[in-house]
This record gives structure tokens, C-alpha cells and sequence, in this order.
């Protein structure tokens, strides 16, 4: 019976091609074994993703293990999936959350990319499910509340996945959910002038009814709708909707023919679910108000997402310099030019300090004008001390501090830190460090 | 710990008393001991850090003139020999701890700035030391502001009024401006 909760096929739709199967073809492709670019060791294969193969390796030196995807350019090119794989890899960049899969890194040589991904060791939640499952509500519930947060973090960063299912939901070994398979996801940037996501895709059984009617869809609609999916086949063990073909199957989710038994279930559960897969996407449940149901609440706690380590220590900061604070900027005090293991995360490209006649509030209204909103977030203004520049992929963070050096002038100090790429560097040399320098007093 | 360990504890001073005088543990100072020896190996591996070297290190190349480098490098060498030696390390970089008295890191603060040490910081020093920042760094400040600046400080800071600052005044607006010490502190230390 379990079968029938498992779709394989999925649709992608690139725009204007139609819409075409890429389920599990495996590639008559040589297999990779051994070392890979002299870092990871190739274990074994653990299956077929969207796009290609994917390993379990294992890091030569740190021995950590990982996932890695493998995927051949030509491949993608011929199959016309650049843009789209590129747009997995800048969702995953963007998102950092405990109960979503990390990318580590991205490696490629001339035939092949290399996607190197947080390796979940408890498989996926399908098969942990059929074979071991039900699990009863109170673990349902804890796996369902995992997803939900991992898909609030997505909706924050401006990422929708628009593929979750049992199948992308992969559980570390403490039976952790890890969301996985950025494939088909979409970003703000797919957002068309009508402010809809317009790109038929996903797996049939979870399909939203919106995105079947051609009128373009939200993807946070679409997200809650798929996790209420996943909510009825982890409480019913079934599909909600069915069909003998696709055809018959599509048909009933455009009419939002659901039918939710109730035999022995919790009145409350009925009641989220019944939300969840509401057909009309303006009166569904969203994710602020599923943070409130009864239901989801039972012994929920806030998921942390932990930070990495852009912050900086100085949160004492003065609001204005005297001739103390100027000598102590003196390069010769910087002592971390001692500490030869210490992390390297501030990256430099000029522009550290200079005078400026302009306002802090003037100074402040001028990054966030330059902030491209879908890279990153403005935070840390309520001080009128400055801002902090935020990349959404957790990477990177720009701290422009602004403090009063007489009643005329104000020091701009900027600040940028980065990790893992140089999304950081780019953004400040494409969006702000010109509009800063523009800003400076030269005394005559 | 092998023989090499108790030779080379012939030369340098006991773990366990420079941790008693500072606010390292024992293998706090164990640890400084491998990232003395590897500065102090490069070019040279003479087991002592010489101003090329420690200049070599904060600044990245031992050509640039630093005199904040200057500065620190001879509070270092407290022997006042022209190389720091790895008890002279580790005791100066304790005021660098971020647990380490307020007091030590002004007491050390004020020792640097009173360039030509006369037990005071004087406005000519001061000046000195923001043109030697400027010169450093992408900051442009006219002349008069510079005066603006400093009268401000010793407005602040001078006030028993006599032109000069000294450790008393210089401990009571380090302590009204705790963030003038924010770089007596390096972080990685905790």
C-alpha cells in the first residue's frame, strides 16, 4: 500500500518546455570512485537526484562526511536546466537552518559541477516511514514543526521549494528532518511582474490546486500546501488525493476534492490539516498563523538558527570619537596579525574609514537604498549608529558604524566579514562601496 | 613532554611561573609557546622575535615605518634589547586577555602614547600620533580640526588643566571611555 504514497515522476517546466519527466533515468555515465580533486573520498552511491548521481564522501583530512551531487554540464545544457540548477545553488547558499541540508561547497571541473551537501545519515523520511513507521502523533508532530520552521527560514531568505515531500525530507541519525533537493525551487527573482511564480513544476501528488489553473501562484501558498500533504500522508499513510492515471489525479486536485477521514484521529489535527490543504490559496493557513495552532504548538520551541560567526565584538560602541578613539585605530595595535590560525573571515577592499558631513540617518537611508533586498537584509539601524549589511545565505555581513567626530563631521567606519565565497565582496564592490565613497568630506 | 621540551625550558622561562604572573594557564602558555616559536622562526630562526620580524607579523611587511608597530614592539621588549623574548611575550600579551585589569591595559595604553616618555602625554604627542594614523589610513582631516580634536580631548581629559595629561588623569577618562582601550584587547585570546 505504501507504493501508492510514493510519486516518482516529476514535472519541470522550464518556461515554455514541456513538461518532462527526469525521475530516476540513471546516466550511462563512467562511476566515480576514489578521490575526488584530491579532497573528498568517494564511498558509495547513495542514489539519483534531479540532476544526477549523488555520492556519500568523505572529507580526506577533517573525515567528515558528506553528500556530493554530481552533475555533468553538458548534461544540464542539453536538457536545458543550467538556469535552474543554478538557481538550486543560490537557494541553498542563501538558507542556513538546523533542519535544512547545508551546502558546503561547490566544485566543478571542465565536464562536471559538484555540489557538496551536509550528508543526512538517516536516509530519507519515505523510507524510514515504510519501513518503520507509523511513528504516532507526537513524532509526526516533532517532524512536522521541524518542517515548518525550516520552511519559515526559506520564506524569510526569499527561497520557496516547491518540492516538498516525503522523498526530499531526509532525517539525520537522531531522526532529525534535514530538507533537501532545492531542484525545482524558486527564488524572488522568478517572481513575475504580477508578482506570481508562473513555472508549472513538482511532484504530481503534491501539487497545489493553484498551480494547475495557469494563473500564476505564490510559492509560501504552495510550500504550506505541500506540508499539509506531507502532514495527511504521515497521518493517514495514504495520498489525499489519487487517481488512476496522472490525469484523473490532477483533476481532483484542481477541484480540491480532499477527502480527510477522521477515524480515531485528534479533532485539532482534523482541523490544521483541513487549513493546510484549503484549495483556495488566499484563505489557507499561513506559516504565522500555523506558528499558533493548537496542534502545531504542543511542545513546540523556536528553532534556533545558528549564526555563524560574523558577529563583532563591539557592541559597547561609542556614539562619538575623540582623539583616543582615531590613535587606536593605528594598524600597528591590531595584534590578530599574531594569531596565525585565526579565523579568516574579514575581507578587505578598501574603504575603512573616512569623514563625512551627512547625517547618520542620511548615511543609513543611503545603504538601504543601495541594499539589493534579494541578497540581503538591513539590520541594526534603531541606534542611529549605522547598519549592519546581512547576506541572506549567512555568509557575509558588512557593518557600516557611523559616529560623531565633531558637530559638523561623523566618522564611517565599514566593516565586512565573509565566509565561504565572495558573494560578500562582490555585493560591496557592485552596490556600496561607491555610494560610501561618494559620501566623503575632503577638506579643501 | 620529550628531552627537547627541558632544553628548551633552559632557555625560556617556567610555564607555571609566568602563570602564575599572568592570565594564561599552563597550557594557555604551552600554546603561546608554538605560536612563539613559529613567529619567531621566520626569517631567522632564532628563537627570539626582533622589530622585522613583529612587524612582519601585525603589518604584514617588515618595510612599512609603523609607529603605533614602534610602539608596541618596545613595550614588548621590556628588557629594552631589541628582541622579545618569549617571556616578554607571553607577560604582554597577557594585558591583551580580555579578562586582564582595565587598569593594566590603560597603565599600557598610556605608556605607548607618551611617545618620548616623560611620564606624561602631551598635546604634541597626541598630534604626532593622529598624523601617523592619517598617514596609515584613508582618513582625511584638515589642520585646524586636528586642533579641534585634541583641545577636545584635553578638555576632557587634562583636568587639572596643566596641558598634560598623566597616568591619574589618563586612568580616570579611560575609565569615562572605556571604548579608547577596545584595542588593549585581542579577542582570540578568551
Amino acid at each position: 500500500m505504501f507504493q501508492t504514497i510514493r510519486q516518482m515522476n516529476r514535472i519541470i517546466d522550464n518556461e515554455e518546455r514541456a513538461a518532462e519527466s527526469v525521475s530516476s533515468s540513471p546516466m550511462p555515465e563512467e562511476k566515480l570512485d576514489g578521490v575526488l580533486l584530491g579532497k573528498y573520498e568517494i564511498c558509495r552511491l547513495l542514489g539519483f537526484g534531479g540532476f544526477g548521481k549523488v555520492y556519500e564522501a568523505c572529507h580526506v583530512v577533517t573525515k567528515q562526511s558528506v553528500a556530493i551531487k554530481v552533475v555533468s554540464k553538458r548534461d544540464l545544457r542539453e536538457r536545458g536546466l543550467m538556469s535552474q540548477f543554478q538557481t538550486e545553488i543560490a537557494a541553498m547558499r542563501r538558507l542556513n537552518h538546523p533542519h535544512i541540508v547545508k551546502l558546503y561547497e561547490v566544485l566543478a571541473t571542465k565536464t562536471k559541477i559538484f555540489l557538496v551537501i551536509e550528508f543526512a545519515k538517516g536516509g530519507e523520511l519515505f523510507d524510514k516511514f515504510v519501513k518503520s513507521g507509523p511513528f504516532g502523533e507526537d513524532q509526526h508532530r516533532r517532524w512536522f514543526q521541524q518542517l515548518i520552521s525550516a520552511v519559515q527560514h526559506c520564506h524569510s531568505r526569499g527561497v520557496f521549494h516547491r518540492d516538498l515531500k516525503l522523498d526530499n525530507l531526509l532525517l539525520d541519525e537522531d531522526l532529525n528532518i534535514k530538507v533537501s533537493d532545492f531542484g525545482l525551487s524558486a527564488t524572488t527573482k522568478d517572481i513575475r511582474p504580477d508578482g506570481k511564480l508562473h513555472a508549472l513544476c513538482g511532484t504530481p501528488a503534491y501539487l497545489a490546486p493553484e498551480m494547475l489553473n495557469d494563473k500564476g501562484y505564490d510559492g509560501d501558498k504552495v510550500d504550506v500546501w505541500q506540508c499539509g500533504v506531507v502532514l495527511y500522508v504521515l497521518t493517514f499513510e495514504s495520498l489525499p488525493f489519487t487517481g488512476a492515471n496522472v490525469q484523473t489525479q490532477l483533476r481532483r486536485i484542481r477541484r480540491g476534492e480532499v477527502r480527510i477521514p477522521r477515524r480515531g484521529k485528534p479533532e485539532n489535527l482534523i482541523h490544521l490539516m483541513k487549513r493546510l490543504l484549503d484549495p483556495n490559496a488566499k484563505r489557507r493557513i499561513t506559516i504565522d498563523e500555523i506558528l499558533k495552532d493548537p496542534w502545531f504548538k504542543k511542545g513546540y520551541t523556536e528553532i534556533k538558527v545558528q549564526q555563524k560567526n560574523l558577529e563583532w565584538e563591539d557592541e559597547n560602541r561609542p556614539k562619538s570619537l575623540n582623539a583616543f578613539h582615531l590613535i587606536s585605530f593605528g594598524s600597528g595595535f591590531d595584534m590578530s596579525g599574531l594569531f596565525l590560525d585565526r579565523p579568516e573571515l574579514e575581507f578587505s577592499g578598501s574603504v575603512e574609514r573616512i569623514v563625512s558631513k551627512e547625517t547618520p540617518r542620511r548615511i543609513v537611508e543611503i545603504v538601504e537604498a543601495a541594499a539589493d533586498r534579494d541578497i540581503v537584509t538591513v539590520t541594526g539601524k534603531e541606534d542611529g549608529m549605522g547598519a549592519k549589511v546581512e547576506g541572506h545565505d549567512g555568509t557575509f555581513a558588512i557593518l557600516i558604524g557611523v559616529y560623531r567626530l565633531t558637530d559638523e563631521l561623523v566618522v564611517i567606519e565599514v566593516k565586512k566579514k565573509e565566509q565561504d565565497g565572495d558573494m560578500g565582496a562582490q555585493f560591496w564592490k557592485d552596490k556600496l562601496r561607491s555610494r560610501i565613497l561618494e559620501l566623503e568630506h575632503k577638506p579643501e | 613532554m620529550g628531552c627537547t621540551c627541558s632544553k628548551e625550558r633552559l632557555v625560556h622561562e617556567d610555564p607555571a611561573v609566568l602563570a602564575a604572573q599572568t592570565c594564561f594557564n599552563v597550557s594557555e602558555i604551552q600554546g603561546l609557546y608554538e605560536l612563539f616559536k613559529e613567529l619567531s622562526s621566520s626569517a631567522v630562526d632564532d628563537g627570539l622575535i626582533s622589530k622585522e620580524k613583529f612587524q612582519l607579523c601585525l603589518l604584514g611587511s617588515s618595510k612599512i615605518q609603523s609607529l603605533f608597530a614602534d610602539r608596541v614592539f618596545h613595550l614588548f621588549d621590556s628588557k629594552n634589547n631589541g628582541v622579545i623574548e618569549f617571556g616578554e611575550f607571553v607577560r604582554a600579551l597577557s594585558v591583551f586577555h580580555p579578562v586582564a585589569p582595565q587598569e593594566q591595559k590603560a597603565a599600557f595604553a598610556f605608556q605607548i602614547y607618551d611617545l618620548w616618555q616623560t611620564g606624561f602625554i602631551e598635546r604634541d604627542e597626541v598630534r604626532e600620533l593622529i598624523l601617523a594614523l592619517l598617514r596609515e589610513s584613508d582618513l582625511i582631516l584638515s589642520a585646524d580640526l586636528i586642533e579641534a580634536i585634541i583641545d577636545q580631548a584635553f578638555k576632557e581629559a587634562d583636568l587639572k588643566g596643566d596641558g598634560k595629561i598623566d597616568l591619574e588623569e589618563w586612568n580616570e577618562f579611560a575609565a569615562q571611555n572605556p571604548s579608547i582601550l577596545k584595542n588593549m584587547t585581542i579577542p582570540y585570546l578568551k
